[in-house]
């Protein structure tokens, strides 16, 4: 058996969502050379995937490839491309990627993507969206069609909001029906609400095994594996039998009480998305000091199912508008986002807090200095706040960023030491 | 007789404190050297000019801590802590009721809250930004044609500081350009460079406590302008030691000897972090 990192899953999750993602990219490829199966642009982030799939589309996530290539060490070319021609050095990464992949011709598997039959923007708190997917719709000539979500300022979506965005889901199946030539079929939209209601159910219940100790999981770094097919397969059978497998796999290492290390040292939450040019560089900074993430809300962006929220087959459109406000990170704000991480640190049993700012990404990382305030002063957290981007390289400086993960863990294993000693 | 070291590499200087314990903890010797480029060399050559001062062998040292962004890189060391958690305890060791360290080096602006034991409580640092720190001064010096150690009390003659918009350590040249083509005192354009880097330093440590007292550690505490020019955005007086620069290297020595007293137990410690057999 070959030797196994310490920082690397072991397990066969990881293998199986690699044949999954593949599969995915054979597919774009396929509609690429043949024209089916159609495909829509999608962003992650409070996505309607359950409309395409009621019509046997596929999603094509540009954020997906674009951290794919990033992971790759693949993504500056793209950048530089799209900064040739006018993009500025501090707009979103992800989007020069993508666009510098279009102008370049370059894809993550170096496989072949579709023009997207449809460009379908499900704008959810971040309106630099928006400018990407009407660019992306201009580079491909694409169709494209902008859904409005209005930004979460209180606590539940108004009535209001449900029905003003439902109006417009239901402008996306007309949409969809002369696009594709089919008719809308309302039992595989209900069926594909329910797959994901089940998916939901199954990724809720691993998540929440990371309350354990030790966490069978890093829910960071591995989370971020398992969120591929969650976005991609939610909505079908193949996601649900995946999540089914990887809960029975979490369970399995739950007990035998393994965890990610020998000795699970430090519980963290962690706030943002990774810097995915230096990924492996930047889990092992973690691996050193054996800190697991139990909690993340990178991995929310998606959808926030661990605190009970589901699509509803009953409701098929209402519960994707409610997605699309309420259950998502992007589209919460920052009230919401402090009492989730306050939640994670308390219910998943956390030491600290890591928050990763992102140069490129102001929406989403503006603010973060207040909540490093809220939780070192009001809870009374150690809270680490370092900054790079989760796409452009240039932004990652390896011997600072290891400089101050360090000075972290020493200072919290001061304190632990200390505590136990009182 | 007990002996450890401390060695801080830092980006501009290479400083050694050899340490020992004979009933109280006291400082035996110093040294100073430039990193250069051969960064493991000036931690070597730091460390045996630091033993030679003290009187001592390298060989009857007992345990050295290395410190400083250079820390992996030396061979001889035991350990490596971060500068955060030995300025901290460099502080604490020279003045023991520091609660909050501002910190300033040749790259790294730094502001560390500090526990009633001089260990880290929480600390921030400067973006991946040389605004703030010796850089920037050693940058305006250069363009002024001024010796780095002159700019700081050249700036306490000031009696009307210029505005220094800018906090970017490659416009700041242009601005102090700007400053001399309009005729503008020497004295007057340092005084306001130092009060820019002063405002930009109290911006970032103004995340942590800044509880009393507060200690300036680092290569430009060495500075009486940027000393005076903190102290006047502050509001309140800081404590500066003579040894202001060596903290570092002075908190890696007080580790390294709490190690030989094995009264401090931890996973920094672990093998796999000793680059050498030590001696």
């Amino acid at each position: 058996m070959p030797e196994v990192k310490q920082t690397e899953y072991r397990g066969s999750i990881h293998q199986r969502q690699k044949d999954l993602m593949l599969k995915w990219y054979e597919r774009l490829n396929e509609a690429a050379e043949t024209g089916t199966p159609p495909t829509a642009s999608l962003m992650i982030s409070g996505n309607c995937v359950e409309l395409l799939e009621a019509f046997g589309a596929v999603p094509i996530y540009p954020e997906v490839n674009a951290l794919q290539l990033a992971i790759r060490h693949q993504s500056l070319e793209p950048i530089l491309a799209a900064e040739e021609i006018g993009y500025a050095p501090d707009n979103c990464a992800y989007v020069k990627a993508d666009i510098g992949c279009y102008l370049k011709g370059i894809t993550p598997t170096g496989g072949k993507l579709p023009k997207p039959d449809l460009v379908l923007c499900n704008f959810v708190g971040c309106n630099t969206y928006v400018k990407w997917f009407e660019h992306t719709a201009v580079l491909t000539g694409s169709k494209l069609y902008v859904l409005d979500v209005p930004f979460l300022c209180e606590d539940e979506p108004s009535q209001a909001a449900i029905d003003y965005v439902v109006r417009q889901l239901k402008e996306v199946v007309t949409l969809l029906e002369s696009i594709t030539g089919k008719k809308f079929d309302y039992d595989r939209f209900t069926e594909a609400v329910r797959c994901s209601a089940e998916v939901e159910e199954l990724w809720s219940q691993i998540k929440h095994l990371a309350r354990r100790t030790p966490s069978p999981f890093d829910a960071y770094f591995d989370a971020i594996t398992l969120m591929g097919p969650l976005y991609v397969y939610r909505a079908t059978p193949e996601g649900v039998e995946f999540f089914r497998a990887a809960l029975e796999e979490m369970w399995q290492k739950v007990a035998s009480g393994q965890g990610v290390y020998d000795q699970e040292k430090f519980r963290l939450v962690v706030e943002g998305p990774p810097p995915y040019p230096y990924f492996r560089t930047f889990r092992d900074m973690f691996a050193k000091w054996k800190a697991c993430a139990v909690a993340s809300t990178y991995s929310t962006v998606g959808g926030l199912w661990e605190f009970g929220a589901r699509h509803d087959p009953d409701h098929p459109f209402e519960s994707v508008a409610m997605h699309m406000l309420s259950q998502n990170v992007t589209n919460r704000n920052y009230l919401q986002r402090y009492e989730q991480i306050k939640r994670y640190i308390e219910e998943w049993n956390a030491d600290g807090l890591i928050i990763h700012f992102v140069k490129s990404c102001r929406l989403f990382s503006a603010g973060q200095g207040d909540m490093r305030d809220y939780v070192t002063k009001t809870l009374g957290v150690p809270t680490l706040y370092i900054e790079s981007d989760l796409e452009d390289p240039r932004y990652f400086a390896e011997a600072q960023t290891r400089n101050r993960i360090d000075a972290f863990f020493e200072t919290l294993e001061h304190s632990k030491l200390t505590a136990k000693a009182v | 007789m007990r002996v450890a070291a401390g060695v801080d590499v830092g980006s501009t200087q290479t400083k050694a404190v050899v340490m020992t314990e004979n009933g109280g903890r006291s400082i035996l010797a110093r040294a100073l050297v430039d990193t250069g480029a051969n960064v493991r060399k000036a931690a070597e050559n730091a460390f045996v000019v630091a033993c030679h001062s003290a009187g001592i062998a390298p060989t009857e040292v007992g345990f050295v801590v290395g410190t400083g962004y250079g820390r992996y890189n030396i061979s001889f060391g035991n350990a490596q802590l971060t500068e955060i958690s030995c300025h901290a305890r460099g502080a604490h060791f020279v003045c023991p009721t520091t609660r909050t360290v501002i910190d300033m080096g040749g790259q790294d602006a730094k502001a560390i809250s500090v526990g009633s034991d001089g260990q880290v409580l929480d600390f921030v640092m400067n973006d991946k930004c040389a605004a703030g720190t010796g850089r920037f001064l050693a940058n305006a010096a250069d363009v002024m044609g001024i010796g780095l150690d002159e700019v700081g009390p050249l700036s306490l003659r000031a009696t009307r500081a210029v505005k220094i918009a800018t906090v970017c350590t490659v416009f700041v040249e242009s601005d102090i350009l700007s400053y001399l083509a309009q005729g503008k005192k020497a004295e007057d354009i340092l005084g306001g460079v130092h009060l820019a880097i002063a405002k930009r330093t109290l911006s970032l440590a103004r995340r942590v406590p800044l509880e009393p007292d507060i200690t300036m550690t680092g290569g430009v505490a060495r500075n009486v302008g940027m000393v005076h020019a903190l102290e006047e955005v502050l509001g309140t007086k800081m404590q500066v030691s003579p040894d202001a620069q060596f903290i570092g290297a002075i908190g890696a020595a007080v580790f390294a000897l709490e190690k030989m007293d094995q009264s401090f137990e931890s996973s920094m410690w672990r093998p796999e972090y000793a680059t050498g057999s030590g001696h």
